[in-house]
């Protein structure tokens, strides 16, 4: 047995940390920041049955993070009975796009084809974006399911991004930018964000600039959601932990430096 | 517990061994998500692209302009013969103008005018106080800016510029390192409550 190294009982303290936590269960005191509330406020301004697409960007990996996001986001609009399109950019985010719609529909009665829709992935998504700037029936001719576009009730009157809205991109990377760069610079279609906590500054500048509508952001992000739907979820559960690993993390950094600070002093001497 | 559940728990677990060191345990892991999202990711290509897209509404006798992307498609293999191999570069300089066609002006508008329209900000608030803010980015923008300007030596009052525009950049760098380690705790913390609820079952 390989003698355990100071790297492994780093590990072992967050696992211990994050472990501990965790089985507490300390609700957390979380205040709402703006842009989470802008997003809430968007989605609770719009008229019952307005149609808005989300767009599944990401990949499986990012999942613990996303999905908190998706399935807040998902239950408000839903609750409040607006008409979701369901699309995605990234292959590997087809079928959980899919499962978190039929999830959070079936919570509150959502009927497929009436109140909701999924059309699946495109590839190549900057030509996807500005093929349904032009047209949604053109770009996805039939559903993930394979129903034709027309026999779909709710997408009857769907032309292009005109039919609805807003865009609600659901991204672990950049194809956010994208959706700001073609849909809302190109169409004009509004565009909001729920992204993994990585992309916060990439988007920041979008937010200032007024291009990017709302942004939820991360796991505080789904956390302050779920706090606003009134409806505890992943986000909220995780919010312990996350605090007690950032301290973790500060505490070992203050203690790096301590040590590399005195190994130099050493080192003159 | 399903076997979904015994599966993912036991990959989940297989990744984490990475930890104390390399192993052929996290090497199945490994070599099976890359497996696995190949796999799934030529099989969505193919049936939402080349199926949805391209074979069904030709075989159908709708659209016979799809031969043409067809064969601009097939012509990218003529890079494997040597004496054909310049018929790719037909798709290739499609690509290449039609992209840069679509791209420019859209980031052009998106990421320069847009944003710089966004640093043209009142430097005072509607009270005639300075607005801190406001200040912040005019600085910063014109800082970290003359930090890149490399067509003369940093020195003077565009080296003392240039230093405060790095002070800049290392608060961007801050930000950006902190809300990583952020993501990459979440992610951890959405596995570790998968492992004590589903998979332990010591968490409800």
């Amino acid at each position: 047995m390989k003698r355990l190294e100071p790297r492994h009982w780093i590990f072992v303290g967050l696992f211990v940390a994050i472990g501990c936590t965790m089985l507490l269960k300390i609700p957390l005191e979380i205040p709402i920041t703006d842009q989470t509330q802008k997003m809430y406020d968007y989605i609770e301004s719009l008229p019952e049955g307005s149609p808005l697409i989300i767009s599944f960007d990401h990949e499986a990996s990012s999942l613990p993070e996303i999905k908190p996001i998706a399935l807040s986001i998902l239950r408000h609009a839903f609750r409040k009975g607006h008409k979701l399109i369901g699309v995605a950019l990234y292959a590997e985010g087809t079928l959980i796009g899919y499962r978190l719609m039929q999830e959070t529909a079936a919570e509150y009665d959502r009927e497929y084809g009436r109140d909701y829709a999924y059309l699946g992935f495109r590839p190549q998504y900057i030509a996807a974006i500005l093929s349904m700037g032009e047209s949604l029936e053109q770009t996805f001719p039939q559903d993930y399911l394979g129903n034709d576009f027309q026999d779909i009730e709710m997408l009857r009157t769907i032309g292009n991004y005109d039919d609805v809205a807003g865009v609600i991109s659901i991204a672990d990377g950049s194809l956010t930018t994208h959706w700001i760069e073609y849909g809302g610079g190109r169409y004009d279609v509004r565009i909001l964000a729920g992204v993994t906590a990585a992309m916060v500054t990439t988007y920041d500048p979008y937010v200032a600039s007024g291009q990017l509508n709302a942004l939820v952001a991360g796991l505080r992000g789904a956390a302050e959601y779920e706090k606003l739907i009134d409806r505890e979820g992943g986000g909220n559960r995780g919010m312990l932990a996350q605090s007690t690993a950032h301290l973790y993390v500060i505490v070992l950094i203050i203690i790096g430096n301590v040590a590399y600070f005195r190994s130099r002093r050493k080192g003159r001497g | 517990m399903d076997i979904g559940t015994l599966v993912a728990g036991l990959l989940t677990l297989a990744v984490l061994s990475f930890l104390y060191r390399d192993n052929p345990v996290y090497k199945m892991a490994e070599s099976l998500l890359i497996g696995v999202s190949i796999g799934y990711f030529l099989v969505v290509t193919w049936e939402s692209t080349l199926m949805d897209t391209m074979f069904e509404p030709l075989f159908a006798g709708d659209d016979f302009w799809l031969l043409l992307p067809l064969l601009l498609g097939l012509l990218m293999f003529a890079r494997f013969g040597r004496r054909v191999a310049w018929l790719a570069k037909i798709p290739i300089g499609f690509l290449i103008g039609s992209g840069a066609g679509v791209a420019i002006p859209a980031m052009l508008y998106a990421r320069t005018i847009k944003q710089m329209s966004a640093t043209v900000v009142p430097l005072t608030t509607s009270s005639g106080w300075p607005d801190i803010s406001g200040i912040v980015v005019l600085v910063g923008v014109i800082t970290t800016i003359t930090y890149f300007y490399f067509s003369r030596e940093h020195e003077g009052v565009l080296g003392r510029s240039a230093k405060i525009g790095t002070y800049f950049l290392m608060v961007f760098f801050g930000a950006t390192f902190g809300f990583t380690v952020m993501s990459r705790m979440s992610t951890f913390i959405g596995r570790m409550e998968f492992l004590l609820t589903d998979f332990l079952g010591l968490m409800y």
